[in-house]
């Protein structure tokens, strides 16, 4: 009886112990420094913003502060900060395409034990993860589902009399000669410019790579880890400079920054179509005098050109944005990992939608986990006011299947294709031939 | 009285070495330590262990393994690899060729407009002062603004030339294999030649007039006294303009980052923005290999300033021993 005694009490103070430390813990201030590009994407901010204020709410103890950047300035931060080995965030924005050094550098935490992963679309833990490359573990928090789409100007479309074939298809024939039937007319094929990004004109050869030789294969183009000295890859190049020669990119195609043809095309409509992920109602989708379009001028939208006999011609080409990581700089990863992890609930997957008008990474029930309109007018929404732009999305690409392609080029073959694809063939300063020799000698893996 | 002059003199002789004996036992080390102090860590700091830094990381390669840094030594790797890097062949290429043709524009065309002050032609006090203000704006900005200036649908130079009817003028300038280098060398031009322009302008001010009144005198024309006279004494004006104008080509960066980020298909692209691309845009951690290209391109310039110097002086000394 005493033994038993002596025994209880032991545990309860124990208990009582352990209580004040857990107590303790919970109460000791935090700070997480939380470093975010999309500097120049309002309705981002404003979720993310959303985010850490609710998580802040639940949570008292825990103070975040959110700094905005552009994409660049906050890889090269990253990159100094780790390297000095002080300065660094506890979250910091990754892409899995540049930031795969960061992950074999030992620079970022494993997020598969903080994650709800159920709470994601499918083939989510593809993203930001390097499984290819030895590297166990995943990396990577996604907000958001990036489909690719090909939109069109319907008002030029109809002022040059071009047609939208019912299932929104062109043939690959087809879609050259829309091009140059907006070339005659003094209007460029697509809006795409590279004037301060390294990747628009690549959508000229990744779209219809992507249909001609489905998913996997075009993995391996993309990454470099696959010959482009090929029949298919030859016949991809071959039409991309057929389109060059139809009159497809703009005039000021070197110059024009990412935000200018955005506006090129929705406000000064002098392009019939546009490359572009849904990633395009960032910067559209906000107020006109911010640069964005007339919430009443309805785009159209495609599937991409179809090949005879094309692997993929009705597979949508999927993709995830830019998303979160934990630094292993954070003397905090358990509370990082926590908010990411508050983050990844319906409700803001819904949020992340309905704001930005990009569908997400997270599931969502709109029937439950919709915001109310209360928030959405809070945060500088008009409720409804892009309904159209879903209901072309679903009708065009919602019901056709989706395959994400998690990009993870290597330093020599990025480099390559940028000055190939995105510069070269478009600018007319390349054969093909040239193009593939210079891919081919800078292969991930020879 | 010779003797009494010349015990005079001694004492007065003692008595002067003596204050510089003084002067000399007084000298205010401790006041020169105060300011040398401070201005040696920070050039120490910020220069001579940067350089030493990148002279050791020259001979390394830099990775990351679980957060931590490896460095791995590999002798003259990086070096070697630099003759079998086909883009860092052509931004040496492109750099040698905006070091030479850069300088003489600048040069050339600052001496020109540093005369016609120097002469008082007509508005001048407004051209000293017009001439001197491209300095005055921020490299990014000049690079914005060339941008739109260039750019080919509805920039000012081709709509300028299109006005004009010289349509087949109007390419696009900075979409080509051609133009884009000569487009960045004329734009860094424009930005930078008001440094030379004031530097000549001092140079100019400083040479005596009397000589120029005594050549006019003695019935030299303009010409004359511009090449006999004026140049011969601005010459060692022309050298440290020439070779600072030099070393400002071979290092350029912002102008051309902004108005071409050394494209396209590195039609435009120097060692610095490929140093800085290696460095910082490339997907790899290793700081090595660009360490090395870094290493390497210090010792061509310093190699081009010593045989700039050399050139340059000699040729100097030779007008003067001519003259």
């Amino acid at each position: 009886m005493k033994k038993t005694f002596v025994y209880a009490a032991v545990l309860l103070l124990s208990i009582m112990v352990l209580s004040v430390g857990v107590v303790s813990a919970q109460d000791t201030p935090v700070t997480i420094e939380w470093w975010s590009h999309w500097a120049n994407e309002p309705a981002k901010v404003a979720v993310i913003e959303q985010i850490a204020a609710d998580y802040m709410a639940a949570n008292p103890h825990v103070t975040i502060n959110l700094t905005w950047w552009d994409k660049d300035p906050l890889r090269d931060a990253i990159r100094t900060s780790m390297s000095a080995g002080e300065g660094a965030p506890d979250i910091t924005t990754m892409d899995s395409d540049f930031a795969i050094q960061w992950v074999e550098a030992g620079w970022l935490v494993d997020l598969d034990q903080y994650l709800p992963w159920d709470n994601f679309v499918g083939g989510v833990r593809a993203d930001g993860n390097y499984s290819d490359i030895g590297i166990d573990g995943q990396y990577k928090f996604n907000i958001s589902n990036v489909v690719n789409m090909l939109i069109y100007n319907p008002d030029l479309f109809a002022e040059l009399g071009i047609e939208v074939p019912e299932d929104y298809q062109f043939t690959t024939d087809e879609f050259l000669n829309v091009v140059q039937t907006c070339s005659a007319a003094g209007y460029a094929g697509v809006a795409n410019a590279i004037g301060n990004r390294p990747y628009p004109a690549v959508w000229a050869v990744q779209y219809p790579l992507w249909t001609l030789v489905g998913p996997e294969q075009f993995r391996l183009y993309d990454n470099g880890l696959q010959s482009w000295d090929t029949p298919e890859a030859r016949q991809v190049l071959d039409y991309s400079v057929q389109l060059r020669d139809a009159g497809l990119w703009p005039e000021s195609f070197s110059t024009m920054t990412i935000d200018e043809f955005h506006i090129y095309f929705h406000t000064q409509r002098q392009a019939c179509m546009m490359f572009i992920p849904t990633w395009y109602s960032g910067r559209a989708f906000k107020p006109q005098d911010a640069g964005g379009q007339d919430p009443e001028w309805h785009f159209g939208m495609l599937r991409y050109p179809a090949w005879e006999n094309g692997a993929a011609n009705d597979v949508v080409w999927g993709a995830f944005e830019s998303g979160y990581a934990i630094t292993t700089a954070s003397q905090n990863p358990d509370v990082a990992g926590d908010i990411l992890a508050f983050a990844a609930q319906p409700r803001y997957g819904a949020l992340w939608t309905a704001v930005t008008n990009s569908p997400s990474a997270i599931r969502f029930d709109p029937a439950v986990d919709w915001p109310s309109d209360e928030l959405l007018t809070s945060l500088g929404v008009t409720p409804g006011q892009w309904d159209w732009y879903w209901e072309q999305f679903n009708e065009v690409y919602r019901s056709l299947p989706s395959v994400s392609v998690a990009p993870a080029r290597c330093g020599d073959f990025d480099a390559a294709v940028v000055s190939t694809l995105n510069e070269g063939l478009p600018l007319g300063l390349l054969s093909v031939d040239e193009a593939i020799e210079m891919l081919d000698s800078a292969l991930c893996v020879q | 009285m010779s003797t009494n002059q010349a015990s005079a003199v001694r004492p007065l002789a003692r008595a002067s070495a003596s204050r510089i004996g003084t002067r000399r036992q007084r000298t205010p080390w401790g006041a020169i330590a105060l300011f040398l102090i401070p201005l040696l860590f920070f050039y120490v700091l910020f220069v001579v262990y940067p350089l030493i830094a990148t002279i050791w990381n020259s001979f390394h390669t830099i990775s990351y393994n679980m957060g931590q840094q490896v460095t791995t030594f590999v002798g003259l790797d990086n070096y070697a690899a630099l003759f079998t890097d086909r883009i860092f062949h052509t931004s040496m290429i492109n750099t040698i060729i905006w070091g030479v043709v850069g300088p003489i524009i600048e040069v050339v065309f600052a001496t020109s407009l540093a005369l016609l002050v120097y002469f008082k032609v007509p508005f001048y006090r407004f051209f000293r002062t017009a001439w001197f203000t491209p300095m005055l704006v921020s490299g990014v900005i000049v690079g914005l603004v060339f941008r739109w200036i260039f750019n080919n649908e509805w920039g000012l130079v081709n709509t300028a030339l299109r006005g004009i009817g010289l349509d087949a003028l109007a390419v696009n300038w900075l979409g080509r294999r051609d133009t884009p280098l000569w487009v960045v060398i004329f734009v860094h031009f424009w930005a930078t030649f008001g440094f030379s322009f004031v530097l000549i302008l001092a140079g100019l001010s400083s040479i005596s007039n009397d000589l120029i009144e005594a050549a006019r005198v003695d019935g030299a024309k303009l010409r004359q006294i511009i090449t006999s006279i004026i140049l011969p004494l601005l010459s060692p004006t022309l050298i440290t303009v020439t070779i600072l104008s030099f070393t400002g080509k071979m290092k350029a960066f912002n102008v051309v980052w902004v108005l071409t980020e050394g494209g396209p298909l590195h039609a435009s692209e120097t060692v610095a923005t490929y140093v800085q691309k290696r460095a910082f845009a490339w997907r790899t951690l290793d700081l090595g290999y660009p360490s090395a290209i870094a290493v390497f391109w210090f010792g061509v310039v310093l190699v081009g300033v010593i045989l700039l110097r050399y050139f340059l002086n000699r040729g100097s000394y030779q007008r003067e021993g001519g003259a």
